[in-house]
């Protein structure tokens, strides 16, 4: 918890003109002919909560992991802490520790037990000693909730304790951002309640979420801003309530429509 | 030795034609030496002497006499000119077996010996003492063949030492002397029970079938096992050392062929392609004989490793890679997105699922390497095939092969169990079932190599 009051202490409240800390400039990306993003624009502060809605194939993953660049963008620029990520020289493995990222399929490893899937970054990474990365995946393990399974392997776990091991092992190395890929989408309908709420905990602590979701509820309850993407650009951007109750786009309307 | 100085001997004696002076001369010259010789030793004066003792060699291969198998004794004794037998005791070393079923007494007569003259002779078994007597006397001076069946010498072998008197028409009993020792080997176990099997109804009655007797002899099965065991312990010598230098050499050339280099997947599929694309065995022909023609000669053994290691390397390679490229793309996405380093990622997170997953098909693969390693036996290798066939060679029937086929079986059947239940248990160690498809989906298990490479 320390570490979370010692975020909130650099964050700063949504709307106020700090530099941001991702910056998306004309971020494209093509796979051979395919263009899946067509430049697109985006700015996240410290603290604040976007969420990224879109029908499927409208490019809100990958643009997600181009942040990360578990996809190369084909142009564009992303700054993440002031730092030019695309740039060539950039040492990703640096950047990618602050950035935690949260998968559709959990990607927990299947060979080690929960205890040891938070700690293996936090050892090889950030070269944790066994012990205190033992506390601190204790600690992350406490905080979604699953104090009590530290030592299952993860096909012991449900789907929804899976992703929340895998939230836990994203927090363990001090992410100043996470980036969460449509984290609920794998789950059965009544497991998503948990892992949404270690979600909104999260938010309510000030972390940097960019949230690429279907959960409108979620959407609306907790984004400080909403996104709606289609066709490889941003469509339409605003508050959840200028998203949702006003679009100002057409094809917001209908996909806004379809989903409620 | 004994016998051709008796035959000379009486030939001396007997006068025959000219030149008899001059053999007169040589006679009493010859006798004086002998009563000079008399003179200096005193010995018995005249005494049947022993001109031969032998047993007859009874193992397949060599001019051993062992122990506990069946063997012929011949002794053969020169009676003094005025010593008329009328039978004799022969007394052999405890713990000997014989049968007088056929035991026979010849009496040797004529030029070089070569009229027989078979006596009738009535024996008379006190244990190890045989008495045989003769239904007459035979003629004074005779020379006397004995020839006794069905001996078996204690299987612990050694010097065994027989001794034996004789008996005069005059009532007279004299010793032996002079008997010399003979040497009789330690039967080994196996041929303890070859000749244990071979005196069993039920073993004859087996081999009675021809069928039976060509594939499945039990006498052919203990003989060989001792001897292709030997060549057991080579193909194991082989393949214990060849295994386990494919798997890095495989291990690394499955690297090359997914990494990103175009030049080091080239080299690798180059390889991995002219192995598994021609047969092992043209390239143990192209190593064995090419090798020493290019200058370079090395022995059998190490060389035979290096073959079958470098032919097994191409086949695990692309276990590996398969087994690399089924670890689910997210695997490694994750760990990058951790920020691990492409060779942490490998190394703590998709090489421990890969050997996880690939230790079934590893263990098909050192099966087949061990069966493989026949193959060598086309270039000499003494191995289980090389064993056997010469075996086969030696007594022309199939059942040497039979017992090579059992060193093959002895391995790779408990490794085929073992296979089989390491994949149930890496199905059920698995994510659970009803979870599996979503955890896994279809797209991450075909992998393609530059994804793999581009995490």
């Amino acid at each position: 918890m320390s570490q979370m009051s010692s975020l909130q202490s650099t964050v700063s409240a949504p709307g106020e003109t700090a530099d941001p800390i991702v910056s998306i400039k004309g971020l494209e990306k093509s796979y051979g002919g395919n263009v899946v993003l067509r430049g697109i624009d985006l700015d996240v502060h410290a603290g604040e909560v976007v969420v990224v809605l879109g029908p499927s194939g409208s490019g809100k993953s990958t643009m997600l992991r181009c942040i990360n660049r578990l996809e190369e963008p084909t142009a564009g620029q992303i700054i993440f802490e002031g730092t030019d990520i695309t740039a060539k020289g950039t040492d990703i493995n640096a950047v990618r520790r602050r950035l935690g990222m949260v998968f559709q399929q959990f990607n927990l490893f299947p060979h080690l037990n929960v205890c040891k899937n938070v700690m293996i970054a936090q050892q090889k990474v950030l070269k944790r000693s066994a012990e205190e990365a033992r506390r601190v995946a204790i600690e992350e393990l406490t905080r979604v909730g699953l104090a009590d399974r530290i030592d299952f392997m993860p096909s012991q776990l449900s789907g929804g304790q899976q992703q929340r091991v895998a939230i836990a092992r994203a927090l363990a190395m001090n992410p100043s951002v996470m980036l969460f890929d449509e984290a609920t989408s794998a789950l059965d309908p009544e497991l998503v309640r948990d892992v949404l709420a270690v979600m909104r905990d999260l938010a309510r602590q000030g972390m940097t979420m960019i949230v690429v979701t279907h959960e409108m509820g979620f959407a609306r309850e907790v984004a400080d801003r909403v996104i709606f993407m289609d066709g490889g650009v941003i469509v339409e951007e605003g508050t959840p309530d200028q998203v949702f109750d006003h679009p100002a786009s057409e094809r917001t309307r209908d996909f806004i429509g379809h989903i409620a | 030795m004994d016998t051709t100085y008796g035959m000379t001997w009486s030939r001396w004696t007997a006068p025959s034609g000219g030149g008899i002076r001059r053999r007169l001369a040589a006679l009493i010259f010859g006798l004086a030496l002998i009563g000079a010789f008399l003179l200096c030793a005193p010995a018995p004066a005249t005494a049947l002497e022993v001109a031969k003792l032998s047993a007859q060699p009874n193992t397949d291969a060599g001019s051993d006499v062992v122990g506990g198998v069946d063997t012929r004794i011949t002794w053969e004794v020169q009676a003094d000119p005025d010593e008329s037998l009328t039978g004799f005791f022969l007394a052999l070393p405890t713990g000997t077996a014989y049968t007088t079923e056929d035991a026979r007494v010849t009496i040797l007569s004529g030029a070089d010996l070569m009229d027989r003259t078979f006596v009738k002779a009535t024996y008379d078994e006190a244990g190890e003492t045989l008495h045989v007597s003769f239904p007459e006397p035979a003629p004074a001076g005779s020379y006397i063949r004995f020839e006794l069946y069905g001996v078996k010498f204690p299987v612990s072998g050694g010097a065994m030492q027989l001794s034996g008197s004789y008996e005069l028409e005059d009532g007279g009993n004299k010793d032996v002397s002079g008997m010399p020792t003979l040497q009789v080997r330690e039967t080994s176990l196996t041929e303890q029970l070859e000749s244990y099997l071979e005196a069993q109804p039920l073993v004859q009655a087996w081999n009675a079938n021809r069928f039976l007797r060509l594939f499945l002899n039990p006498l052919l099965i203990v003989t060989s096992l001792p001897i292709i065991f030997s060549g057991f312990l080579m193909a194991l010598a082989i393949v214990i050392v060849a295994f386990p230098l494919a798997i890095p050499f495989g291990f690394l050339l499955s690297l090359m062929r997914i990494s990103k280099s175009r030049i080091l997947r080239l080299v690798a599929g180059l390889y991995v392609n002219l192995i598994r694309g021609t047969p092992a065995f043209l390239q143990i022909y192209i190593a064995f004989f090419g090798l020493p023609l290019a200058g370079l000669n090395m022995d059998n053994y190490p060389l035979g490793v290096i073959v079958m290691a470098m032919n097994s390397a191409a086949y695990l390679c692309e276990i590996f890679r398969a087994g690399i490229q089924a670890v689910p793309v997210g695997q490694g996405e994750a760990a990058r997105s951790l920020g691990m380093t492409g060779a942490q990622t490998m190394i703590s997170i998709i090489i421990p699922q890969t050997f996880r997953n690939v230790i079934p098909t590893l263990t098909s693969e050192f099966i087949l390497l061990y069966k493989d390693t026949s193959l060598l036996a086309a270039v000499g290798v003494m191995e289980i095939v090389m064993y056997a066939k010469t075996v086969v060679a030696t007594t022309g029937s199939i059942t040497p092969y039979v017992v090579a086929a059992l060193f093959y079986l002895v391995v790779t059947l408990p490794l085929a169990h073992m296979v089989g239940r390491l994949e149930i248990r890496l199905r059920r160690g698995g994510p659970r079932p009803g979870k599996l498809a979503k955890q896994a989906p279809a797209v991450a298990v075909g992998a393609t190599p530059d994804q793999i490479s581009s995490l």
